[in-house]
C-alpha cells in the first residue's frame, strides 16, 4: 500500500533506534493507538479471558478458568443436554448463508441494470437504493414489524394461502427475520457488483456471441467471472454482519428465531451468565476474522495480483 | 424483439425492489399521520402525534442526548483521528502494516461483540476501581474508538491525493512546525476535515447497538428511546419520531445528489 519511497527524512528510514523520525511516528499516531488499544483491544482480550472462566452464583465471572461455557454452548447444561444453544448457532449460520444467497439473486440483475441505464440516471438510481439503509436499523425493522403484524394486508394474505393461523402476523418468525436481513444488506451486495458490471469488457461477450455462444454460454464464460470480484466483496459485506446481527432478530425474530447476537446480548443482561456471553462472542470474532482471511485468500486467487476491496 | 423483453423484466424488477425498499418506511409515514391508534387501519388525517412529542420530556432529553454524544465523540475523533491520518501519511514509506491493522479493527468488529465487549470493561472497571461506570462518558469513549478509523482514513487519503512536493515548499515557506500547521495543513485539509466530522456525527446519532450496551440508565439516546418505545408496545408516537428521522436522511440525500452534480459540473 505505502511502498514509494517519498520519505522526507530518507537517512533516517532504515534506523532501529529512536531517530527524530520514529518520535515524530509515535506522538502523531500514539493518542489514537492508545485510544483504539485501551478501549477496543483490552476489552476484547478481556471479553476472551471471560469465556475461560467459571460462571458465579450472581453471573460473573470467576476463576477457576474452565471450559465450561464452551460446553453450556454446545447444550450440555445442569438439567443434561438440550440442542437450544447449539440450535441458535446453527441458526445464524443458516440465517446468514440464505440471506446472502437471497441477496446475491436480487442484487445481481439490479445491478446489472443500473450498469445498463443511462449515466445520468445512474447515480440517481444507486442513491435510491442506498438511501433506505441511511435510516436507523431500528427504525426499519420496525417498520416492517408495521407490515408483517397481524391485519396488515401482507398478514391476510399469508393467512388466506394457509401460511399462517387465523389472526396471526408474519412476524415474529424466521421468516420476518430472513426478509429483515435482505432488505438490510441488499445495497451492499448492489453497489460492488454495480462497480463491477460498470467496468465490464463488453468485447469479450461480443467475442463469445460471434462465436455463436447461446447467451447462456455467453454469460457463464464472458461476463460472470468477471463479476466474481464484486461477488466476493458483496459477500463479504452481507455474510459477517449479518452473522453478528441483534436488532433484527430481536424484533422480528422472538425467541424461537434467535440468533447468536441474542444468544451473547442475553447472557449479559437477563441471563447473567457472562462465560457463557463471552464464549458466543468468541465464535463470533473466529468466524468474522476467519471469514475475512478466507475470503481475502479466495480474492487473491481470483484476481491475481488484484487486491479484492475488503 | 427477445431482448426487448428480457430489459423491460428487468426495468419490472427494479420498480418492484424500489417498492420492497421504501415500503417499511413509507407505512411509518402514512400512520404517523393516523388520527387513530392503531397500525392496522387508517381513521384520517391528523397531526396528534406530533404535537405530543413535543410535549414527551424523555423524547426531548434523548435528543439531547444524541446530539451531546454526536458532537463531543466526534471532536475527540477529529483530532485524534487527524493525527493518526498525518503520522500514517509522513511515514507511509515505513512498515506500518500493524497500524493498519489496528486501524481496521474497529470497522471489522461485529457490532455486538464490540458493544458487549466495552460493557464489561467499563462494569468491571467501575466495580474494581469505581471509575468509568456506564454513563455518557462511557458512550462517548466507545463511539470515539469506532470514529477513529474513519477521520484517519480521510485525512490519509486527502494527504495521499496532494503533491509531495508542496510539503517540502510549506517547509521552505514557514519556519516553524506550528506555522506550517496553520498556513498549510489546516487549510489545505478543512474540505476533509469537514467531511470527517459530518460522516462521525452521522455514525454517531445512527448507532444503536454500540450506544445500547455502554449506556447507562439515564442516558438514552434516540435510536434507545424508539427501541424502548417499541419493546413496551407499539405508540404511534414512535411513527411520527421515525418519520422526522426518514426526513432528515431524504434531506440529506437530497443534499448529496445537489453536492455530487456540483462536483461533477467542477471537474
Amino acid at each position: 500500500m505505502n511502498h514509494t519511497s517519498e520519505s522526507p527524512y530518507p537517512l533516517a528510514r532504515h534506523s532501529h533506534s529512536m531517530s527524530p523520525d520514529t518520535r515524530h511516528l509515535l506522538w502523531s499516531v500514539a493518542p489514537g493507538v492508545a485510544w483504539i488499544v485501551i478501549f477496543l483491544v483490552l476489552p476484547s482480550l478481556y471479553l476472551i479471558g471471560v469465556a475461560f472462566m467459571t460462571n458465579g452464583p450472581y453471573g460473573q465471572p470467576q476463576m477457576p478458568l474452565s471450559l465450561d461455557a464452551f460446553r453450556q454452548l454446545a447444550g450440555f447444561g445442569f438439567l443434561g443436554w438440550s440442542p437450544g444453544n447449539l440450535y441458535t448457532l446453527l441458526r445464524s449460520l443458516w440465517q446468514t448463508l440464505v440471506a446472502t444467497g437471497l441477496v446475491i439473486l436480487v442484487a445481481y440483475p439490479l445491478a446489472y441494470y443500473i450498469s445498463t441505464c443511462r449515466d445520468k440516471l445512474r447515480p440517481i438510481m444507486l442513491l435510491a437504493v442506498v438511501v433506505p439503509s441511511w435510516t436507523n436499523q431500528v427504525i426499519r425493522a420496525f417498520g416492517w414489524m408495521n407490515l408483517l403484524s397481524p391485519g396488515t394486508p401482507l398478514a391476510d394474505a399469508a393467512q388466506a394461502l394457509g401460511l399462517i393461523g387465523p389472526n396471526m402476523g408474519l412476524y415474529p418468525s424466521n421468516f420476518a427475520v430472513t426478509l429483515g436481513l435482505i432488505y438490510n444488506f441488499l445495497p451492499f451486495m448492489v453497489l460492488p457488483l454495480y462497480a463491477a458490471f460498470e467496468k465490464l469488457d463488453m468485447a469479450l461477450v461480443e467475442a463469445a456471441r460471434d462465436l455463436y455462444a447461446s447467451p447462456v454460454r455467453a454469460f457463464w464464460h464472458a461476463v460472470f467471472p468477471q463479476t466474481l470480484s464484486g461477488l466476493l466483496a458483496g459477500t463479504v459485506l452481507v455474510s459477517i454482519p449479518a452473522f453478528g446481527m441483534y436488532v433484527i432478530p430481536e424484533l422480528l425474530g422472538g425467541g424461537k428465531a434467535m440468533m447468536l447476537g441474542n444468544l451473547v446480548a442475553n447472557q449479559f443482561s437477563g441471563g447473567s451468565n457472562w462465560p457463557l456471553g463471552a464464549a458466543g462472542a468468541l465464535i463470533m470474532l473466529v468466524a468474522t476474522f476467519g471469514g475475512l482471511y478466507a475470503m481475502r485468500k479466495v480474492g487473491k486467487r481470483l484476481g491475481g495480483g488484484e487486491e479484492v476491496v475488503i | 424483439m427477445k431482448r426487448g423483453a428480457f430489459q423491460r423484466g428487468l426495468s419490472l424488477f427494479w420498480w418492484l425492489m424500489l417498492a420492497f425498499l421504501y415500503l417499511p418506511l413509507a407505512v411509518i409515514v402514512f400512520y404517523s399521520f393516523n388520527s387513530a391508534n392503531s397500525a392496522a387501519y387508517f381513521a384520517g388525517f391528523s397531526l396528534r402525534w406530533y404535537e405530543r412529542l413535543l410535549n414527551n420530556d424523555q423524547l426531548l432529553d434523548a435528543l439531547s442526548n444524541s446530539l451531546t454524544l454526536g458532537i463531543a465523540s466526534s471532536i475527540i475523533a477529529l483530532i485524534v483521528g487527524t493525527l493518526i491520518g498525518y503520522g500514517m501519511y509522513r511515514h507511509r514509506s515505513r512498515k506500518l502494516g500493524w497500524l493498519i491493522v489496528l486501524i481496521y479493527l474497529p470497522i471489522v468488529m461485529p457490532d455486538i461483540v464490540f458493544g458487549i465487549s466495552d460493557m464489561a470493561f467499563f462494569i468491571t472497571l467501575d466495580r474494581e476501581f469505581g471509575i468509568l461506570g456506564p454513563s455518557l462518558m462511557t458512550m462517548i469513549i466507545a463511539h470515539v474508538t469506532f470514529q477513529i478509523p474513519f477521520v484517519a482514513l480521510i485525512v490519509y487519503s486527502r494527504f495521499v491525493g496532494l503533491d509531495p512536493t508542496l510539503f517540502e515548499a510549506a517547509k521552505d515557506l514557514y519556519a516553524s512546525p506550528f506555522q506550517r500547521a496553520r498556513h498549510f495543513l489546516l487549510p489545505t485539509l478543512k474540505p476533509s476535515l469537514i467531511a470527517a466530522f459530518f460522516l462521525s456525527f452521522t455514525l454517531s446519532i445512527d448507532d444503536f447497538v454500540i450506544s445500547f450496551f455502554t449506556a447507562g440508565p439515564e442516558n438514552a439516546t434516540l435510536p434507545i428511546y424508539i427501541w424502548g418505545a417499541i419493546r413496551r408496545g407499539v405508540s404511534p408516537e414512535i411513527n411520527a419520531i421515525a418519520t422526522l428521522m426518514i426526513g432528515a436522511v431524504v434531506i440529506a440525500a437530497v443534499f448529496s445528489l445537489l453536492f455530487n452534480r456540483r462536483g461533477h459540473a467542477g471537474s
